[in-house]
């Protein structure tokens, strides 16, 4: 099977007075294509720097990063954001939809920064909103949308240019029980439909239940890693 | 290009996230280039005054002079020489021009006037009664009595050569003056007006006579003038309009001298010229206030939204492409200020050009180079200036933004979400 993502002896270190933090010790994993991994941890354990720097967005104090085969830690910001627009969704804890645009444009972005023609995005984001519950919701803006409408326009966001990795951040940490197993299935049958690899960061059992691959961080350090039963999407 | 107009459209619908914000900016940006084009329009008002005055009033914008008359104004160096010209065929050439509006014939000559008991001396000017209104003012200032009327020995005199001489309308005056052939012409003229300019030199110097009285008295040929005065259609254009006068007359092998205001007046070019740099550098600082409003404004707007950036980042946009909906967001808030700016600018403009601000209470006017300026706020405005403040209006949201943009491009991601 594929890597979809590989890190080998990654470390991030915070400098901070009077000691440095060092969020992330030495970590290397291995993330197969398809997968769906969860990395679970206390707050503080380093799951959002991991997730921050496997997308990019923070580069690691010492360590190599691989996203599919290209090895990302001395690429430029401006290949970086080409490299997260061609291959990687982020779905982030607090939603972080546009609030200047309307349900449809923020899914539709990504479509838009690549370059899609319109009648093509609008039939990719109508039909995505037709698997996902968010038919009817195109105009409205984010305001005007459940916590749990705004996260699925979010995995919308994410997913609508067939990524090969969604990095999810926290994705069920502001959602209900019902809204949270919802945005899973949706989430999972985007995993088994497309193929799409699924990073997590979470504390949430439900998520943590739900995942085939099971990494627990304590301290910036690996304290577990196991693969797990996969329970099938909820009907 | 579709991306283009995502970044304009997330700009426009970002400037109206927070309306009064946006409109109190636009505001202050409106209000300069109110500023800004008002400030201008009054300066120009108040440089056309002391312009029309300086040259409107007796000067003329543009002089013709025998090539050897300046600076001395020896009474034998008239156009044409001691022969003169075919005065009529030598004003229709001038006439012909296209940007020559009126030509006056004069002459010049020095005497002394006498009164009873008191006698003065004056410069004479031999005017043509009939043209030389369509050149200068001069002729309007007479307050009391009336024009004169060629041929009748009349005489206009300033307000003050009246007062220095004790004599009123209706006196007869006795002019003595050198004449052409070396001796001494004098006559009896009858005073038929006084004038009032507001500037002493000529209030108190000058005599008007007929041109052809003066010519008379003087013992000069009709065909002989010292100057013809000129006015053009834009005493700005004078220089230009000078020099195609030169090269034309070249043809017709009169040696002639043409001169424009700048050249007779140079105080007042300078003046002109030294008002034209003061409105530039008030507009760079009305323009630099605005400049860094429209900037803090910017800049807290993007300090807001540093997490819609780094999100944006996420999602695969370049540093650049952030830097870019700030930028626009300039330009369309640049748009907004100069659409507003205008609806507010244009009918102050024209209101206040239609019915100047009367100062006399609070001052009574200066004169600068013989030209006075009345103390009423006169507006004057063209397309020009408007124009040069909206570019500078829109130069200035675009520059203002241009930091913030920097600044927005330099968000971390990572540390944005973390909202660190």
């Amino acid at each position: 099977m594929k890597t979809a993502v590989r890190t080998t002896n990654l470390w991030k270190i915070y400098p901070q007075e009077p000691d440095p933090v060092e969020a992330v010790r030495d970590i290397s994993i291995k993330i197969e294509t398809g997968d769906f991994v969860a990395m679970a941890g206390p707050s503080g354990s380093g799951k959002t720097t991991m997730l921050n720097m496997i997308g990019g967005l923070t580069r690691p104090s010492q360590g190599q990063i691989s996203i599919g085969d290209q090895e990302i830690t001395e690429m430029t910001d401006k290949d970086l954001a080409q490299l997260r627009l061609e291959h990687i969704g982020f779905v982030f804890q607090s939603y972080n939809l546009l609030p200047v645009l309307t349900a449809l444009e923020n899914a539709e972005f990504t479509l838009l920064l690549s370059g899609i023609p319109k009648d093509e995005r609008r039939k990719r984001v109508l039909e995505l909103f037709n698997k996902i519950g968010l038919s009817g919701l195109e105009d409205r803006k984010p305001g005007k949308l459940s916590g749990g409408q705004q996260q699925r326009v979010a995995v919308a966001r994410a997913v609508v240019a067939n990524p090969a990795l969604i990095l999810a951040d926290e994705p069920t940490a502001n959602l209900d029980s019902k809204a949270s197993a919802d945005l899973l299935d949706v989430m999972e049958r985007l995993n088994q439909d497309h193929g799409t690899t699924f990073l997590f960061s979470t504390h949430d059992p439900r998520v943590m239940e739900r995942s085939r691959r099971l990494i627990t961080l304590v301290d910036g350090q690996i304290e577990s890693d196991k693969r797990q039963n996969h329970l099938s999407v909820s009907s | 290009m579709a991306h283009d107009r995502l970044w304009w459209r997330v700009a426009w619908r970002n400037l109206w996230r927070n309306r009064l914000r946006t409109l109190i900016t636009a505001s202050g940006l409106a209000f300069g280039y109110l500023g800004a084009v008002l400030m201008v329009g009054v300066s120009d008002g108040m440089l056309v005054e002391l312009i029309e005055n300086g040259t409107r009033l007796m000067l003329g914008e543009v002089q013709v002079h025998s090539e050897d008359y300046l600076p001395e104004r020896n009474m034998h160096r008239t156009i044409g020489g001691y022969e003169g010209t075919d005065l009529e065929i030598f004003l229709n050439q001038i006439n012909s021009q296209e940007d020559v509006t009126a030509a006056a014939p004069r002459a010049y000559g020095g005497g002394l006037l006498s009164s009873g008991e008191e006698t003065q001396a004056a410069l004479l000017m031999g005017i043509d009664p009939d043209r030389e209104p369509h050149v200068t003012t001069l002729l309007s200032r007479v307050v009391h009595g009336r024009p004169l009327v060629t041929g009748a020995n009349e005489i206009l005199l300033g307000s003050e050569m009246v007062e220095q001489l004790g004599t009123a309308l209706g006196d007869e005056i006795v002019v003595v003056a050198p004449s052409s052939d070396g001796s001494m012409g004098n006559d009896l003229f009858t005073l038929v007006g006084t004038f009032d300019t507001g500037i002493p030199a000529i209030d108190q110097n000058y005599g008007l006579l007929a041109l052809s009285d003066l010519q008379f008295l003087m013992a000069m040929d009709p065909a002989r003038i010292h100057e013809v005065a000129i006015t053009v259609g834009n005493a700005q254009d004078s220089p230009r309009i000078a020099e195609t006068l030169r090269e034309f007359l070249s043809d017709t092998e009169l040696p002639v001298q043409v001169s424009s205001w700048t050249d007779l007046r140079p105080e007042l070019a300078e003046m002109v010229s030294l008002m034209n740099a003061f409105h530039f550098i008030v507009v760079i600082i009305i323009f630099g206030m605005a400049a860094f409003g429209v900037a803090n404004t910017m800049l807290i707007g993007t300090f807001e939204r540093r997490r819609e950036f780094a999100v944006v980042r996420a999602l695969g946009t370049a540093p650049i492409g952030i830097g870019q909906t700030v930028v626009y967001e300039g330009i369309v808030l640049g748009m907004i200020s100069l659409v507003a700016g205008s609806l507010i600018t244009w009918p102050i403009l024209v209101w206040l050009h239609n019915s100047p601000i009367d100062l006399t209470q609070v001052s009574s006017g200066f004169s600068v180079g013989g030209a006075q300026w009345r103390p009423v706020l006169r507006v004057e405005y063209s397309i020009e200036s408007p124009i040069v403040a909206g570019l500078g209006l829109f130069l200035t949201s675009i520059l203002a933004a241009v930091y913030p943009a920097w600044k927005a491009t330099r968000v971390l991601p990572a540390d944005a979400l973390a909202d660190r």
